[in-house]
């Protein structure tokens, strides 16, 4: 087993884990929970310090020295997310608090623009942040939600969403990949199908962001949306991608200052795209974090992390299989899958066995994942789900699978 | 909670979980009451029968995990035999001294289940 680290990406992964100060600092740490929120590069903790430290100052508002560079260090993340999803221009980049705040912001704009018995669709794959959303909405503006079944494989039903196309929904919010099942749906022939049917869509990029090339201009989505903390970067920072001609049709969300053209006793005019939506103080560290983090991706490639991430899927996909007991949630295969792994064992419930696996070292998460829809199409409340990144090893996953069967004879005496 | 210092998992623990106490129903229970934790969806439905106030039998059913299990479990034992004017009265830290264990913020509920359940039952 040991001699798999001695293969080029084995060498490459040992020096990722040491650009990585918690996992560095934990040895004995198997960190199996990226899904929820990832580790924080280096970089980007010392490119927050030295923002705070030596460049801190009011981006967009000042006009000496030290606010024009925080400016200027803002802005070019700008630049910088906007190669990253290779977004037509920089101002369809809007920084937010995260991919929650996305896409209530989206939401919040797109519903405006609707009117009732209108029909948006989702998935049962989405996580609750497309779906609460839009049932808070559907309530306000009498809008009518339906759902896209997932097979039995744990695939998203193309033939029911192609039926459910025929109901000509004014909006499809849909998942680039699932953050229980690991499934990445065929985003760009959702998108091509949604658009034959006259629906605006949204891609949620929260979990694919860290595995997967993002393209928004190939793949033809309106709007596309990710987190900062699961791509190794800030908390309290995310993204929203949109077309500009959308942008510009859907009204703020946060009012306040910066996000004014001209302000009035009796009206006031709102600023151009993107400080429209960025009303109040922007997460400036967090936005300059993220820039870290996009530098760091970029130089390990893509192809690093596909190669790395796919043969780790392989890996722990035959590992999980060998388990008795042991009842995976998704796809089987590792074909169009990310290296999110979720499952139950029979007669264990997930918190107990996640807080057994806690006692050996191994951090993954046990519950529903913001994902009860999902979970009741197993007629499950929960799930244990361990999911993979840049520095997680084989090693780690033989650890797991040793520590699982520990679980389970415990739990079974 | 540094006075209760046992493991959690322990054996004493795994075989009320494995083997719940007053685990079923009761026919004609005087009083039913039934709680849910939202954080993991597990749900319990505890049944009592109050005669001469007092606790003749109590049994509870529901799904959870080991900790809300053998808590139930350890809790319905502690019940039994009770008059029912003690009930009106359970702190919470009845429960944590029965598991002996120290529990972490994010499980104090499963621990707690059965007693919301139970406050339910007695509508306190």
């Amino acid at each position: 087993m040991n001699k798999q680290r001695q293969t080029s990406n084995g060498v490459k992964v040992v020096s990722i884990r040491r650009q990585f100060p918690l996992i560095r600092s934990n040895p004995k740490l198997a960190y199996f929970d990226n899904a929820a929120t990832s580790q924080k590069h280096e970089s980007v903790l010392k490119a927050m310090d030295r923002f705070y430290r030596r460049e801190n100052a009011p981006v967009h508002r000042s006009v000496y020295e030290l606010a024009e560079k925080a400016t200027g260090a803002y802005e070019k993340v700008r630049d910088q997310v906007r190669v990253f999803l290779n977004a037509r221009t920089r101002e369809e980049i809007i920084f937010t608090a995260g991919t929650t705040a996305s896409i209530n912001l989206i939401v919040q704009g797109v519903s405006g623009l609707l009117k009732k018995g209108d029909r948006i669709l989702l998935t049962d794959m989405e996580h609750h942040s497309m779906i609460v959303p839009w049932q808070a909405a559907a309530i306000k503006e009498g809008l009518h939600l339906d759902y896209v079944p997932i097979t039995a494989e744990g695939r998203l039903g193309i033939a029911a969403f192609r039926k459910l196309l025929k109901r000509q929904p004014k909006f499809v919010g849909i998942t680039h990949a699932s953050n229980v099942l690991g499934t990445v749906n065929p985003i760009r022939e959702l998108i091509r199908d949604a658009h034959r049917a006259g629906a605006i869509v949204l891609v949620d990029a929260a979990q694919s962001a860290p595995h997967i090339p993002i393209n928004v201009q190939s793949l033809d989505c309106d709007f596309l949306v990710f987190s900062g903390h699961k791509i190794y970067g800030p908390n309290g920072v995310g993204v929203l991608y949109g077309k500009k001609e959308l942008l510009e049709r859907i009204p703020p969300y946060i009012f306040g200052g910066h996000m004014i053209e001209r302000v009035t006793r009796e009206k006031t005019t709102y600023a151009e795209l993107p400080a429209k939506f960025e009303g109040g103080t922007p997460p400036t560290a967090e936005v300059i974090g993220l820039g870290a983090a996009l530098a760091f991706l970029r130089k390990i490639g893509w192809k690093h992390i596909r190669k790395h991430e796919n043969e780790l899927t392989n890996y722990t996909l035959r590992q999980l299989k060998k388990v008795i007991g042991l009842r995976l949630l998704g796809p089987a295969s590792a074909a169009d899958r990310l290296p999110i792994f979720s499952f139950t064992l029979a007669g264990v419930h997930p918190h107990d066995g996640s807080a057994l696996l806690d006692k050996d070292g191994i951090a993954v998460r046990g519950g529903h994942h913001c994902t009860q829809i999902l979970h009741d199409q197993y007629s499950l409340s929960g799930s244990m789900r361990v999911s993979l990144g840049i520095y997680n090893t084989k090693n780690e996953v033989d650890r797991l699978i040793i520590a699982i069967k520990k679980v389970q004879k415990k739990i079974h005496g | 909670m540094d006075k209760y210092d046992q493991e959690i998992y322990r054996e004493e623990i795994l075989e009320h979980y494995r083997h719940p106490q007053n685990f079923g129903a009761i026919i004609k229970p005087t009083h039913v009451g039934s709680s849910e934790n939202p954080l993991c969806g597990d749900s319990i439905i505890l049944e009592l029968s109050i005669k001469n106030k007092k606790v003749s039998d109590v049994r509870f059913r529901g799904s959870g995990c080991a900790l809300s299990t053998a808590s139930a479990s350890l809790f319905t034992e502690w019940i039994k035999g009770k008059p029912e004017k003690t009930l009106k009265n359970v702190s919470d830290d009845v429960l944590f001294q029965l598991i002996k264990a120290p529990i972490t913020p994010m499980r104090r509920g499963c621990v707690l289940l059965p007693l919301s359940a139970l406050r339910k039952a007695i509508n306190v």
